[in-house]
């Protein structure tokens, strides 16, 4: 297969090509795209000691709050969240699709409500950021949510591709988000999962996840609604695959049997040879077994060939369900500006890691970015991106 | 797109089976019932007990659904993906897990209930136990009957990245307040669909999703998966 083959000579000839036209998001990092993506270059990191609640009794005192997010009325933190994702983003067409995606949704209303405190119960469904964000932008109708745990933005973008390649949708707004709550932090630190100290995604030294908070907005159109629209692409989904391990619930599979597989999924949909990837956006949690398992699945799909890899979550934490979409959002400025942003946290490289990842940020040549989540339940997914090309 | 329903499978608080076995459908009122795993499975599955009623009733459905469809005994990983409509999902897991937090000051969090805290942990359970690698997510939608987790399945089928496809809604009471917002009968309802069933399993009919966006069962609309449940088993 020539290695920069595209959608229209793969065996899904028939299918749509898919643009994304518009991506916001806020993180701990930043409250918007450029800003966040500025600091992730230059190495800068929100990982910070946690003061939204008590975190003495837990393994890690760490985590990546966005600051001043304050709950009103008894609603949970994802409304100002939400309000403050949506200020920078151009008006979205009242007729999309909306597909959101979120592992725990307003968890923090739950941990109100069993405290005695007042707390909208509503919020707690993980329905609400569908009803929330339909209702705020105007839009048609309510559409539906998705979670796969950590994969859940990751496959509702490739759902959202789906449908458009079908024909089924012309555009749809996918919309993420998950907050730090003790009820995860509590979680994650009775699992053992969280670092001590910020995470070191891929270094030799990890020792677990730190968890951060965030929500993005991507907005996907086919082609001829984009030009219709008048809307210039940021870049393309062109191909996606989702996989389960069938192995564990909450440990990966060793051998990365279900990333393997998603990510070959998504080269095939892309009608692409792992040649034409220049670099990998990797899920880099900075657990032990995570980080190890992806560079498994890496080593398999790209044989001998060292292509860049990074993570992000040294610098935003680990976002939970909203990881993919942020990490996507990431991604299209990657693939624009040619570079990658550095792994934060990383200092020495694992020995499975060197010549893959990177303390700097890095030039790459090339027009197509792999993305990949994995997630609780034992869920992969694989996303490639593709460089937006003017019409 | 077209695919053939091949297998349907059921708990709810009337009854729990399979179509083939002659079981009658209907969502009922009440508890749902106390599901041992010997009633499922020949072979030991000892972390079904740890479960929640959640994951036990839909892996049971799920269950149900693929012995159906002649589809329960497996050698081999099959790329087989599930798409699940549910509600509140893990709701009652997630009340029991804070409880454990709420205890001790988060000293006594507890790992094993925190695994389950997350709506899509049962079908990782259901991956593993019959061997299925396809996708698998879970939906939330405002009608807790509705056809997403159908559509969803027949693009995956349409797209070629599943080989079949098992699409339903789980669900289980709450306590209140939380029952407040509820609008779903407890129970799970699991159908298998395939784009080319294998000769020896007769489907029970065949499922069109028009360009207009209809989704037709034996050429005439369809509105829900409660629906769908009854035109399949009047056939």
């Amino acid at each position: 297969m020539n290695s920069k083959q595209t959608n229209q000579n793969s065996e899904f000839h028939s299918i749509r090509e898919v643009q994304i036209t518009d991506a916001t998001m806020v993180t701990a990092l930043g409250d918007n795209l450029r800003d966040s993506w500025q600091r992730l270059l230059s190495g800068k990191t929100a990982v910070r000691r946690v003061t939204r609640f008590p975190v003495e009794n837990y393994s890690s005192k760490y985590a990546a709050c966005i600051a001043d997010l304050k709950r009103c009325d008894g609603g949970s933190m994802i409304r100002p969240l939400l309000d403050r994702l949506f200020t920078e983003m151009a008006p979205v067409p009242p007729d999309s699709l909306l597909i959101t995606a979120t592992a725990k949704a307003g968890i923090d209303n739950l941990e109100k409500s069993q405290s005695g405190k007042p707390a909208k119960i509503e919020d707690i469904s993980l329905s609400s950021i569908s009803r929330f964000v339909s209702r705020k932008l105007g839009l048609i109708e309510q559409g539906f949510n998705i979670s796969a745990a950590c994969a859940s933005s990751a496959i509702a973008l490739a759902q959202g591709a789906g449908l458009i390649a079908l024909g089924r949708a012309d555009v749809v707004l996918v919309c993420c988000i998950d907050l730090v709550a003790e009820f995860t932090f509590s979680g994650f630190s009775a699992l053992k999962a969280l670092s001590p100290v910020p995470c070191k995604p891929f270094d030799r030294d990890r020792q677990g996840l730190s968890l951060g908070e965030g929500a993005a907005a991507l907005l996907l159109m086919s082609r001829d609604r984009a030009k219709q629209e008048n809307r210039p692409p940021l870049g393309n989904v062109v191909g996606w695959g989702v996989a389960s391990d069938a192995t564990h619930i909450t440990a990966p599979d060793k051998e990365g049997c279900g990333l393997e597989q998603a990510i070959l999924s998504s080269l095939k949909r892309a009608g692409l040879a792992s040649e034409a990837v220049a670099a990998v956006s990797a899920h880099g949690t900075g657990t032990v077994y995570n980080d190890l398992m992806e560079l498994t699945a890496f080593r398999k799909v790209f044989g001998k060939r060292r292509i860049p890899v990074y993570s992000v979550k040294g610098a935003v934490g680990h976002c939970l369900g909203a990881a993919g979409g942020v990490e996507v959002a990431m991604a299209l400025q990657a693939l624009s500006s040619k570079e990658i942003p550095p792994t934060v946290g990383l200092t020495h490289p694992m020995s499975e890691a060197k010549g893959w990842v990177s303390r700097e940020p890095l030039s790459i040549s090339g027009d197509y970015l792999l993305t990949a989540n994995s997630g609780f339940g034992g869920i992969n997914a694989a996303l490639v991106l593709g460089k937006e090309q003017q019409a | 797109m077209i695919a053939s329903v091949t297998g349907i499978g059921w708990v709810t608080a009337t009854n729990m089976g399979c179509a083939r076995d002659g079981d009658e459908f209907a969502f009922g009122e009440g508890p749902l019932p106390n599901i041992e795993h010997e009633r499922l499975f020949e072979e030991p599955y000892p972390s079904f007990r740890r479960m929640g009623e959640y994951s036990k009733v839909g892996i049971a459905a799920i269950s149900f659904a693929l012995k159906d469809a002649e589809m329960d005994r497996w050698a081999h990983k099959r790329n087989i993906g599930v798409i699940v409509s549910t509600e509140y999902g893990c709701l009652g897991i997630d009340l029991n897990y804070y409880e454990t937090v709420m205890r001790e000051g988060g000293t006594g969090a507890s790992p094993a209930l925190f695994a389950y805290t997350l709506s899509n942990s049962f079908l990782g359970e259901a991956a593993i136990r019959f061997g299925i690698t396809g996708k698998a997510f879970v939906v939330n939608e405002p009608c807790p009957l509705g056809l997403t987790c159908l559509r969803l399945a027949l693009g995956s089928i349409a797209l070629g990245e599943c080989d079949q496809m098992i699409f339903g809604v789980n669900n289980v009471k709450h306590p209140p307040p939380f029952d407040a917002f509820s609008k779903a009968p407890p129970g799970a309802l699991f159908f298998l669909i395939e784009k080319s069933p294998s000769e020896g399993i007769a489907p029970y009919g065949e499922l069109r999703w028009k360009k207009s966006g209809v989704i037709e069962f034996e050429k005439s609309e369809l509105r829900d998966l409660s629906e769908l449940v009854g035109r399949c088993m009047a056939r």
